[in-house]
């Protein structure tokens, strides 16, 4: 076969296609956001009423608190975690026949892999964005009515998001930011397993599986 | 005398055995034909006999367990898996029982997908989709989901999707077999007017026997191996007497 032969799919073709496979599925992305969302928004809302109390009121409630926040911290992202494997895992099983279909027509196993990573991503990255944004402005809202000086409550917060402290993961974590690219992170985490096996489905099998 | 390309496929003692517990079913075995460019051929036989097995090994889709297959001369067994990628998106259309156009996409959308993956650019796409769509007679019905289209619609869909790119041969699963008499027989006429016009090899797995009238020869297929091979004279003499 000559140079010129050999199947593309560009990223730009990979990234337009997943854009538009979740405009169009609209329902199920917002599934798989909704868990994303509210994974992420209780791990900032979480952290942001901690760093906001400690750094008004000192380290004085000390490491007790921090355990305890960490603890719940790792339950919301399981809890988000789960949830978030369980509609891709929906979302990939609902779509053999479509990969099956896309196999015929010439992708290759990376470039289903492709579609649903970026997928992933672009859910993890709005799902996080949101999720974190709101859970940083209630915690911030909530403490500046039941505090004291609000403007004071402002700025701290505020400052969270330029708060890079690498040497406490609950500092760390307490970065809204941070908290985005967690949520990417898990996002793609979750989706690489049904990703993986829909990748390496061959078109019979995957034309012959009913939903 | 053979000329180079004279053949569009050539199977060397196909077989594909599938192991089910302690019964092995020989869905396909040892199948050696030639089919020449440009030719309408069914493959008839009743289900189970092998037809879809015979598909899937000719279009590349499920290796067999034995034997070859050539297309264009080439024993797709040795190619890569981005050769093969290449061989279903340029060499071979496909055309199902139940459609498989992509849900979320619209008609234009779907008949431009296997240009994307040819590398054709997005103008010229857009431009041979509509042409191929206008030409099974679906020009009215672009921007149309696969929902919002009758079955025979979206048969044509799917035959405009698999001969976009100008395919060697296409390859089609049972094209009738969820269309009714009508709409079926529109489908099979329209296969032969793409046939005779672009000298496209097509191979239909049938048992529809409307597709008889129209097929240069039948492949009788019967537990897996080819019980005769006729042309559509032989037939035709056969239902005279």
């Amino acid at each position: 076969m000559s140079g010129e032969e050999g199947v593309k799919f560009p990223l730009s073709e990979a990234f337009s296609f997943s854009l538009e496979s979740i405009k169009r599925r609209f329902g199920r992305a917002l599934v798989t956001m909704a868990s994303i969302v509210l994974g992420i928004s209780f791990l900032t809302f979480l952290l942001t009423t901690g760093r906001i109390v400690s750094i008004l009121y000192g380290e004085g409630s000390g490491v007790a608190v921090q355990f305890y926040q960490l603890w719940m911290a790792v339950i919301a992202l399981l809890i988000c975690s789960v949830g978030i494997v369980n509609s891709m895992l929906m979302s990939v099983t609902e779509r053999y026949k479509e990969i099956g279909t896309m196999k015929c027509l010439g992708a290759m196993n990376t470039h289903v892999l492709e579609i649903f990573l970026i997928e992933a991503l672009l859910l993890g990255l709005i799902g996080g964005g949101i999720g974190a944004v709101a859970g940083w402005a209630i915690a911030t809202v909530w403490q500046a009515f039941t505090q004291a000086s609000p403007v004071n409550i402002f700025m701290v917060s505020a400052s969270l998001w330029t708060e890079f402290n690498a040497s406490n993961p609950l500092l760390l974590l307490a970065n809204p930011l941070i908290d985005i690219a967690l949520s990417v992170i898990i996002a793609l985490l979750a989706a690489l397993a049904p990703a993986y096996i829909a990748a390496k489905l061959s078109p019979t099998e995957a034309l012959r599986y009913e939903v | 005398m053979t000329l180079r390309y004279e053949y569009a496929v050539e199977t060397e003692d196909l077989a594909k055995y599938y192991v089910m517990g302690p019964v092995t079913v020989r869905a396909l075995d040892g199948v050696s034909v030639k089919i020449r460019r440009s030719e309408y051929l069914s493959i008839m036989g009743p289900s189970g006999s092998g037809k879809t097995t015979f598909f899937n090994m000719v279009g590349g889709l499920d290796r067999p367990t034995r034997g070859k297959v050539f297309i264009d001369e080439v024993d797709i067994a040795s190619l890569d898996a981005y050769e093969l990628a290449w061989l279903r998106a340029k060499k071979i259309g496909y055309i199902f029982q139940t459609f498989n156009l992509i849900p979320v996409l619209t008609a234009l959308e779907n008949v431009t997908l296997p240009m994307v993956f040819t590398g054709v650019e997005r103008e010229e796409r857009l431009r041979r989709a509509r042409e191929m769509l206008t030409r099974v007679g679906l020009g009215e019905r672009l921007d149309h989901k696969p929902g919002e289209l009758s079955g025979g619609q979206q048969q044509r869909v799917a035959i405009a999707r698999a001969l976009v790119n100008d395919p060697v041969i296409v390859l089609a699963d049972e094209p009738t077999g969820n269309l009714d008499l009508h709409t079926g027989l529109e489908i099979i006429n329209l296969l032969k007017t793409l046939n005779t016009e672009k000298k496209v090899t097509i191979i239909n797995a049938t048992h529809d026997l409307k597709m008889i009238d129209v097929s240069d020869r039948i492949f009788w297929l019967r537990d897996g191996k080819i019980e005769r091979i006729e042309t559509r004279a032989e037939v035709a003499v056969k239902e005279v007497e």
